[in-house]
């Protein structure tokens, strides 16, 4: 099963976890089993579009990568708040 | 004790403070965060506050304490059948009826609660009026930022939308009609006037002692309807005003012949006029205005105030109180007739609402 790495202020809304385990098969399917498992980081990570939030990144190995990223039992996706601000 | 809910963008301010003596911040709440909007609903006591976060999108909030832990609310989402996003939100405003809280988004969408605030519903009757695909934002973006409920009716409300007019409705949010009979946007060239979806309210209020009389505050031009926003009347014109820009609004809960507006030099140029921060006064339904200054900078004060952040008490006299990009929050107990600075140095304040 993948894991999900979690970083910053998102953790708040999975019970302080860092790393959770979820089933699916592409960015897109994780997070939404993320959401799912935990209820309260729904529309945080993805819009009620299921589009990504505009400030976040999502990384797998060494790059960036979308939500139509395929995933594999054996990954880790890390989602991150970008660098930004005001 | 007099309770004000500053919203910044570096989080909300509890500002606390004997009425007409110093304010303190009490509390501080979502700190680091853009608080657009926060308010507290005076029949169940709850509060309310929307928050923009840098990465993670815009979000509601209440408590019943504003120092304790907040809770995210259901909403508000936009169902998958509207295909759109919650960008801001813009307003929180009590209704009439048990439980009924009403709330406006951009994209400009309204969005009701029957249940206190907890959970959230997308009114479709507005969304899907035939005229939506012609609507286009301001600067600001698209947006609902007014709502106004008639007191003692809960089937009758009206909205104001920048920059897409007032829209009002008499079946509890079921079906609208838009209302611009009167307003004038000057904006647009003369020819483009007539049939164009483009007008932009900048605020609106109703009186709860006489429901039928609103005033507004348009992108050019100030004006009140005595017929429930059916048509609308100049009142800026002409009567004393420094400008007729602007986007903050009061009125007097008591006495529906008296509003205040603070007006700004123009859309160019979104400072309070000449370096004065002057607050006017109409007490006759807008036939004049006269300054209100005693306490006020009056010397080198270019300041922004937002639409959202003025506001009054229901006392007598009156409670006034705005803030400014400048971080400071403004405050009269007298009706406006003296002020004074009851915060400085705050982060840009983006709503003032008296809990």
């Amino acid at each position: 099963m993948p894991k999900v790495i979690l970083t910053g202020s998102i953790r708040q809304h999975v019970g302080g976890l860092g790393v959770v385990e979820v089933d699916g098969d592409t960015a897109a399917a994780v997070v939404k089993a993320l959401e799912a498992s935990y209820p309260a980081v729904r529309g945080w990570i993805v819009d009620e579009r299921g589009s990504l939030r505009r400030h976040v990144r999502l990384f797998l190995g060494q790059g960036a990568v979308s939500l139509e990223a395929p995933i594999g039992p054996n990954d880790e996706l890390h989602i991150v708040a970008a660098i930004s601000g005001g | 004790m007099t309770e004000l809910l500053v919203g910044t963008k570096k989080g909300l301010m509890i500002l606390r403070g004997a009425r007409g003596g110093p304010f303190e911040v009490a509390a501080r709440a979502f700190p680091g965060e853009v608080v657009e909007f926060a308010t507290r609903d005076a029949r169940s006591g709850r509060y309310f506050a929307a928050v923009t976060h840098g990465q993670f999108g815009p979000h509601l909030y209440f408590t019943d304490d504003p120092t304790k832990p907040w809770q995210q609310a259901e909403g508000p989402a936009f169902p998958a059948s509207a295909n759109a996003a919650v960008e801001r939100i813009w307003v929180i405003e009590p209704g009439v009826g048990d439980g009924v809280v009403w709330c406006g988004v951009a994209p400009a969408a309204l969005f009701r609660s029957g249940d206190g605030g907890k959970c959230w519903a997308l009114v479709h009757g507005l969304w899907d009026v035939p005229a939506r695909p012609q609507w286009e934002g301001g600067a600001g973006g698209l947006c609902l930022h007014s709502i106004c409920p008639w007191p003692g009716d809960p089937k009758r409300l009206a909205v104001g939308i920048s920059s897409a007019g007032v829209w009002l409705s008499d079946d509890a949010g079921m079906s609208w009609r838009r209302s611009i009979g009167g307003l004038v946007p000057r904006y647009l060239p003369e020819e483009a006037r007539k049939d164009t979806h483009a007008f932009c309210v900048h605020n609106m209020r109703r009186a709860p002692r006489q429901p039928a009389t609103l005033y507004m505050q348009f992108h050019g031009g100030v004006y009140r309807s005595d017929d429930a926003g059916e048509s609308w009347v100049d009142i800026g014109t002409d009567r004393g005003l420094p400008s007729d820009f602007g986007f903050p609004l009061a009125i007097d809960p008591n006495d529906p012949d008296r509003a205040f507006v603070v007006p700004l030099s123009a859309d160019a140029d979104r400072v309070t006029p000449d370096g004065k921060v002057r607050v006017y006064e109409t007490s006759d339904r807008g036939a004049s205005w006269r300054a209100l200054e005693k306490g006020l900078p009056q010397s080198q004060a270019y300041l922004t105030v937002l639409r959202q952040a003025f506001c009054t008490d229901s006392g007598s006299p009156l409670g006034l109180y705005f803030g400014a990009q400048s971080g400071e929050v403004f405050g009269s107990a007298d009706g406006g007739r003296t002020w004074s600075t009851i915060a400085s140095r705050l982060p840009p304040v983006a709503s003032v609402r008296c809990a």
